[in-house]
Formats: C-alpha cells, structure tokens, sequence
C-alpha cells in the first residue's frame, strides 16, 4: 500500500502542487451493547479508503475515495487539485505551511491483551453479569452496557517526503442504570456515562475497571436517586469529581485553546473563542494552582498517538501555566499565526475527512490534596458526581452542566444525596475560584469518545487527565 | 452512483450464500461535497465517495452483523460471514419475529441530476457571490455550502429488494460585523430550490439590525422563535420522546401519557417521510415503507415512530423508522418531521409583542437534563433581538435558556403559515418543517458577554 500511496505523493509533485499528503485509513471496530438481557448491538465493521489533500494557488482541496487502487488514486489526486483551484477563487491570501521535517517512522500503541483475539463470548458475558446484577431491583427499567474496540492502521505520505506507518488500537467500556419510579426516571453510570471510559489500550484496560464490582453500588444509587430530594439552588462551593473534571476541561478549556477556532474557521458550527490571540501569555485563565498541559505522547490516553494526520510528531505542552493562558492547539496551517511550528494536533476522522485542530489528551495536572481531606475540609459543600448535560455558549464563555447526582458534604463524608444536579458559571470566573486539585492518586486519565467537530461532522476520540477539585461561589441547581 | 441493477445484484448474489435463517444486506452509498468558508473565503473544500453494506443474519433469533465498505465479492461474502459468525455466539433476541417481506413503495422524486453533479467551481462560485455582497455591508461571512448523492438499498431473504436514489444541497450561513451576527440556512433535494439571495439578505440584514448589542438580564420573557430555532429544539424533544426506545425506557415525556394533553392545544407534530414538500424517503433501513406517525395532535399524545423489533415489543407494526442494522439498539427515530403550520407571520407576530425577545436560532442544546419533562437547556446565537411595543429593538447580548418544553409550548400565541426546511444530524435522510412560533413564555436561566 506504501508504494501507492507514494506514487500518488509522485503524482501530486509532478503536477506542481505546493504540498500533498496522501492517508490511507484502514479501521475495525467491535461493538457490543445489552440493554438488560438482550444483545441488542453485537457489530464487526471495517472500512477503509484513502484521502489526498493538496495545497495548489494557495488554497486547500481535498477528495477521497474508498477504492484504493493506483488508477483510483490518480483519479481523485486530480480531483482534489480541481477542488483547490477552485478554492482558490476566493482567496484572500495564500495558505503558508509552519516548517515540519519530514518524518519517516512508525507507531503502535502498546497493549497487554489484544482485545480483538478475546472472545466474544468473554466480553458478552461480562456485560450480562453486570446487567444482571443491575435488574436485581424491579425499579430499574434498563441496564445498558457497552464495549468498543477499534483498531486503526494510518499510512501517511507527504510532497514533502515524510513516510509514516501507525497502527492505534483503543478499548473502552461501561454502564448505566436507569431506575424509574412514580414519575420520577434517575440514572447512574460506571465508570463514567456516554459509553463509559476509554483509552489506547488492551483488554487489560477493560479489566482493570472492573466492571462486576461497581455494579451494585451503582444500582442502589439510582433507586436512591428516585427518592431524593432536588439538589438546592444558590452559590455553593462543590467539590467535582475526576470525570466531571474532565468534562470540564474539555469544553472549557480544550475547545476555545483550538487555534482554528480562534482564528473563526470553525464559526459556522463549533463557534469560536473567547481566548483570543491578544490573550496568549498574559491572560488569567485560572488561579495559580490550575496548569493545563496538552499530552499526546502520554501512556494510555486516548488522546496518545505517534503522529498527527500532518505527520508532525506528537508532544507535549502547555496550555494554561500556574493559572496564565499560554499557548494554543495549533496545526501546520494555523502555528506561524502565532509564530511557532505546530504542536501536532491535526487529526482526521477517517480517510474521508479532511484533518482538523483536535484535543489530544488535555490534561488538568493534579494539586496536592489528598480527597478524604478536602472532603474534611468542606462541610456543607456540595460533592457532584458523572456527566448528566452538557452545553456552553459558541465563545466558550457561559457553560452549565448536569450531573447524575449530588452528594452534601457532611463531616467529611458523603451526606444528604440530591438529584438532578446541575451548575453553571463563566469560564474564567469558574477557573479563578479553584483553590483545590486532588492528587495523582485521584488522578485519571479520561477518555471521551464523542468529540464532534467540523463540517461535515468529524467524531474525535480525545482524552483528560483529571482529578477531583473544589471550587467555591458557584451557582448551582437553576433547573426548576 | 452504482445503480439499482448492480447493486441490488451484487447483494442478492451474496445473500446466496444463505448463511441463516434469514439474512439482510443494507448498501448506503454516497458522493458528498463540501464547500466551507470563514474570514470570508473558502477555507476547506472536500469531496468524498463512500459505500457501506451492513449484513444482518438471524439464526434462531440470534442477530449478527458486520459491516463493510468493500464492494469486491470477496470482501461482501467475508462481512456476510462475519455477520453469520457473531450470530452464532449472540443469545436468543425475543423481539425478533421475522425480517419484512416484499411491500409497495411510494414513488417519490427525490434524486436531481444537476444537485448531484454541481461542481466545485460552481459551489465556489455560488459563495464568491454571498462573500461579494456581504462586503458591500461590511460584514463577514462564514458558513457551508454542500452538494451530492446517494442510493440506498436493501435486499433481504425473504423477498425485498428496495432501491432508492437521492441528492441534496443545504447552505448555512453566518453574517458578521465587529459585535452581531445574523443566520440562515437553506435545504432541498434540488439545489434550484435553495435561494440564495434571500439567505444571504437575511443574514446580513440580521447582522446589521443586530450590531452594539444591549445586556439584558435572564428571566421569563416572551418569545418569537424562527423556525431554525423551532427546529434545533424539536431535533432534541424527538430525540428524547418521539423514539420507540425512550417511549418504552419510560424515559420520554411520552411514556404512559397516550391520549393525555402533553402541551398546549396548538402544537400538531408528525413524521411522514413520503412527503415530497421536504426532505423525502421512501423505506427505512429494514425495507419498510415509511408511513406517516401523528405524534402530537394539537397537543395531546398520539405515538410514536417503531422499527420491527420495537413495534414487536408493544404488539404493534413497525412504522417504518429502523435505522441502519448497526444501530437496531436505538429503536425507531423519526427522521421527516412536520410541525402543523398556523396562520400567522413573522411580522404580524412581532407586532403582537409589547416587550420580548425574537431569537433566530439556539447553540449547544442539550436535552439530558429531565428527559420525562423535556427540560432543554441552550444558548441563543447570531440574532437574539428585542421587541418593544410591536417593534424590533435591535440586538441583544446572548441568553442561555432552561426550560421544560412541554411548559413553554404550552403558552404557544401564534404559528406561522410559512414552514423551512431545518437539517437536522440525520442529514440528508431528512429534516425538520418548522415554522416560526410566538410563545408566551420562555425562561432565560443566564447570560453571556457577547
């Protein structure tokens, strides 16, 4: 396939463009879900294709197929030069790509168990143990649980003459409980909701969870739930919980730090960003104790690669340093807006999409609380737990959250348990109120499946590094 | 595009196979296009053929299924294997009774040569307009303008062998200046539809009418929705209540309430997929015709949309709603929904509000929040604008609602006679008809800066 891809590059150069790359994508994925007894999703789908993309009179064109023939390649290699030139009609000044050497060199992402040789049978039966521990209790209506595998091989090959052969394979898993009772529908998820946690990873990644023994706790905190109180209005200080964080992190911080975003290319769905360039290096993001690195050289996350889609190498960086906005996630096109080379961030959902500026794995770096004492040291505060709702405003400025549950902080335990939780606030504003982060032994590295971007839509696989931190004067609880 | 004969041979000839009780092959193909433009120029331009065939066999109502993107007999007869292979290890599925037999389809117009073979230049050319006459009112302009085709099949052992083309174009469109934004959008199946000028003049015009924003503080206020705000909240109200899963999960506002007045009297909502005036498609991903499902007539429950399985589960008939085999989990999802039109227009409505708000459309709703209640939360984007004694007021900074709909449809004045096609994520499978909407009342939770 190599060769293809390099005749196609040959091609490319022969036909004067400025840069080409040319990705073959070849992807498996594995996907099992049970809604209470049935298996109700049992897939196995491959697919794969290539994309060309080419820079020719300062402007981009991009054309893809899923035939990966030679004659194919040539076919849609002239396609996307026509698409350029036609780009180009509107331009207003020429594309310049940040200096990248080309790299020749080869990833995969490290594994104990190869999830695609455990059985089906294996995987079926874990889920059917934890639903059947779920529906113990007549008022839970539906246990769902799922697992995904994917496994993705990327062949790279740029004008440029960088030659790169990465194969990714992540894992992820979970489940939700949902009990429903006199009106009343609550839920409770492990070990996180929307399809649980993921990573690049093996089935061992799957193991360590452990799935079975979360089970009950979970099915009794949504019959609870059925039950309790609403969460009370107000400004509060709230201690969130690692995924929550994580959550927050993502929307708050990973999307407006997006360069095209700042630079308005992603207005017309996304939105923008309130981190404006006039912001880098001096903006107060955050109190001194929040730091904000991006990660994709890190073991594990699911935001951890070899390489980006512009076969840069993938690194690390800062983002937010003890509190001060300091850099941007940029991509080859979009880094000398800022005078720097790219930090790698360009990543493609498949070979029919073009690469986009996405979230690796943003990480909040842990503080030195330890949670047992926090939570002693936080009486009267609220404890909120797992993603409910999600939605912020297109400058990434005015967010609101809603949780599966609350929890009153009482004697540096968990008290009073509230439902339908929800808290909102002003990015800045929020961060600046931040006074604790947990330690690395809270510390966890969460993966986030479903990170839409783009037209047309691009899903990502991202991740963050969180754990549970306190913040104070948050208001809290303004659905009725 | 392949063509009904070669596709539909290709899929029966691997079906031959016969590697269950019954099998099913679902083909997806698509030619897409799309131009995208910010900082008034085109800044990404994509084009993409794409094919997909979902297998599904069934054995002893135990259900695999694999998926390819592979058109080679070797690679169709290794996804069909696959798919016969996960059966073997699935459980029994009590809801599956059989796979459709043969059935009669409308006949619908819904594939348009020129939409399907407009060109780069001729997108380029359509957005250099727009980006020209922006210009002239000192606005920028950022949106995207798509084009293409598809073909959709299923073929099935027990007879089915459905085939139907489609194409489609939409624009959506922001208008900048230095502080205010102005939206609108276009949709068709025929890119002579979508007019263009009209889109471009309302967004600009938006964008001027809305410039140096006032601050206004959240609470209740009165509202003018524009249909793209009325269809970015029906795109989740349908998710979380009009679904044959959520229904039976007890989750919907729905669930138990067949028959009982959900909201105000006003509000007539149903799914009709045969209907050529929108986004149109004959059959569902299982080979059932689609038929037309009232679900809200004015105001009271009347169901909701099934695919086979679900429909088993409540001793009913599918209604022809399946998604793609890969998904059966999901239930049925209305994907062709009409919101009843009413009387009025956009201008006699303003005229009828002493002091409220016009929004033109929402950002990042999110409707997990109370799902039996139908609690939405989001951000107003690019036109939330004040009306004062019948007037517009000019722009005003951005709200974030929260809210139950059932409760703010419930205060529903006024429905305009003119609908718009709104696209929803399901695409080009179809969209929402939705019309402008005054309600009475509408609770604004919080602000931004902007």
């Amino acid at each position: 396939m190599i060769d293809r891809l390099k005749d196609a590059a040959e091609f490319l150069r022969s036909k004067g463009v400025t840069y080409g790359d040319v990705r073959y994508v070849h992807t498996t994925r594995e996907a099992i879900q049970l809604t209470n007894d049935t298996v109700d999703t049992l897939t196995n789908d491959v697919d794969q294709g290539f994309g060309i993309r080419v820079l020719m009179d300062g402007a981009w064109g991009f054309a893809s197929s899923a035939v990966c023939t030679a004659g194919e390649m040539r076919k849609v290699a002239n396609r996307a030069i026509q698409i350029a030139k036609a780009s180009a009609l509107t331009k207003r000044e020429d594309v310049i790509l940040a200096e990248q050497e080309p790299v020749k060199g080869t990833f995969e992402t490290p594994f104990d168990t190869d999830p695609f040789r455990v059985s089906l049978s294996k995987k079926v039966k874990v889920l059917a143990k934890v639903n059947s521990i779920l529906k113990k209790n007549p008022k839970v209506r539906v246990a769902e649980s799922t697992m995904d595998f994917i496994r993705t091989r990327k062949i790279f090959v740029s004008t440029d003459g960088a030659e790169i052969d990465q194969t990714i394979t992540e894992s992820g898993a979970g489940y939700t409980c949902t009990a429903v009772g006199d009106g009343e529908v609550q839920r409770r998820s492990y070990p996180n909701s929307h399809r649980g946690d993921w990573g690049t990873a093996g089935y061992e990644f799957i193991e360590r969870m452990d799935l079975v023994g979360h089970a009950e706790r979970v099915r009794e905190e949504a019959i609870e739930l059925l039950t309790a109180p609403p969460c009370p209005s107000g400004e509060r200080t709230i201690i969130i919980n690692g995924s929550q964080m994580a959550l927050q992190v993502h929307e708050s911080c990973g999307h407006p730090v997006e360069l095209d975003r700042v630079l308005g290319t992603e207005i017309s769905l996304a939105g923008g960003s309130f981190l404006t360039l006039d912001k880098m290096g001096g903006f107060r993001y955050g109190a001194p104790i929040v730091t904000i690195v991006g990660d994709a050289t890190v073991h594990g996350g699911l935001g951890s690669f070899g390489f980006d889609d512009e076969g840069v190498p993938a690194q690390r960086f800062d983002i937010v340093r003890d509190g001060i906005f300091v850099g941007y996630l940029t991509s080859r096109e979009t880094a000398p807006r800022v005078n720097q080379r790219s930090n790698g961030t360009m990543r493609a959902d498949g070979w029919n999409r073009v690469p986009l500026i996405r979230m690796t794995n943003i990480n909040l770096e842990p503080g030195d609380a330890e949670l047992d004492a926090l939570m002693a040291d936080s009486d009267g505060a609220l404890f909120l737990d797992t993603n409910k709702s999600w939605s912020i405003d297109d400058q990434r400025l005015n967010f609101q959250f809603g949780l599966e549950a609350a929890w009153e902080i009482k004697g540096g335990k968990k008290g009073q348990i509230y439902k339908n939780p929800l808290y909102t606030g002003i990015t800045p504003q929020f961060w600046n109120s931040c006074d604790a982060i947990c330690n690395r032994n809270h510390w966890h590295i969460w993966g986030v499946p479903n990170c839409g971007k783009g037209e047309p839509m691009q899903t990502s696989r991202v991740a963050h590094g969180a754990a549970p931190a306190r913040f104070h004067n948050v208001t809290v609880g303004v659905s009725q | 595009m392949i063509g009904r004969d070669k596709i539909i041979s290709r899929l029966k000839e691997t079906l031959e196979l016969n590697l269950g009780d019954q099998s099913e092959a679902v083909f997806l193909g698509s030619e897409s296009h799309l131009t995208r433009y910010a900082n008034s120029t085109i800044h990404q331009n994509v084009s993409e053929t794409q094919t997909k065939v979902y297998f599904r066999v069934v054995t002893d109502q135990k259900i695999g299924v694999a998926a390819t993107n592979s058109l080679s007999k070797t690679d169709l007869r290794k996804a069909y294997k696959m798919a016969a292979k996960i059966a073997k290890v699935q459980k029994p599925n009590p809801d599956f009774v059989s796979l459709p037999g043969p059935s009669d389809y409308a006949q619908l117009d819904t594939y348009h040569e020129k939409t399907a073979r407009f060109t780069p230049r001729q997108r380029a050319a359509k957005v250099r307009t727009i980006i020209n006459r922006a210009a002239k009112k000192d606005c920028m302009v950022a949106g995207s303008l798509s084009t293409g085709c598809g073909e959709i099949a299923v073929v099935n052992s027990k007879g089915v062998a459905a085939y139907h083309p489609l194409s489609s174009a939409a624009i959506n469109l922001i208008a900048m200046k230095e502080n205010s934004s102005g939206y609108a959008e276009g949709l068709a199946r025929n890119i002579d539809e979508i007019d263009f000028s009209k889109i471009a003049t309302t967004a600009i015009t938006k964008a001027v009418k809305c410039k140096d924003p006032e601050e206004l503080t959240a609470g209740d206020y009165e509202v003018i929705l524009e249909p793209a705000a009325v269809g970015s909240i029906f795109e989740w109200v349908n998710y979380i209540g009009f679904g044959s899963k959520a229904f039976q999960e007890n989750t919907s506002f729905m669930s138990g309430r067949i028959g009982e007045q959900v909201t105000g009297e006003n509000l007539t909502i149903y799914d009709d997929g045969t209907d050529t005036s929108a986004i149109a498609f004959p059959f569902d991903f299982e080979g059932v015709p689609k038929r037309r499902v009232d679900l809200l007539t004015h105001g009271v429950a009347r169901g909701v949309v099934y695919d086979s399985m679900s429909a088993h589960r409540d001793d009913t008939q599918s209604t022809g709603h399946s998604l793609t085999p890969d998904a059966t989990g999901e239930g049925g999802i209305a994907l062709n929904l009409f919101i009843a039109p009413g009387q009025s227009n956009l201008k006699e409505m303003i005229s009828n509000v002493e002091n409220g708000l016009l929004v033109t459309r929402f950002h990042y709703i999110n409707g997990f929040i109370n799902t039996p209640q139908a609690v939405l939360t989001g951000m107003t984007r690019d036109g939330l604008m004040r009306i004062k004694n019948g007037r517009l007021r000019g722009g005003v900074k951005n709200l974030r609602f929260t809210d139950s709909m059932l409760r703010a449809f419930g205060t529903i004045k006024a429905i305009s006679a003119e609908r718009e096609l709104i696209n929803a994520w399901w695409d080009s499978l179809g969209c929402i008809a939705a019309p402008a909407m005054h309600l009475g009342s509408f609770k604004f939770t919080g602000q931004t800066s902007f």
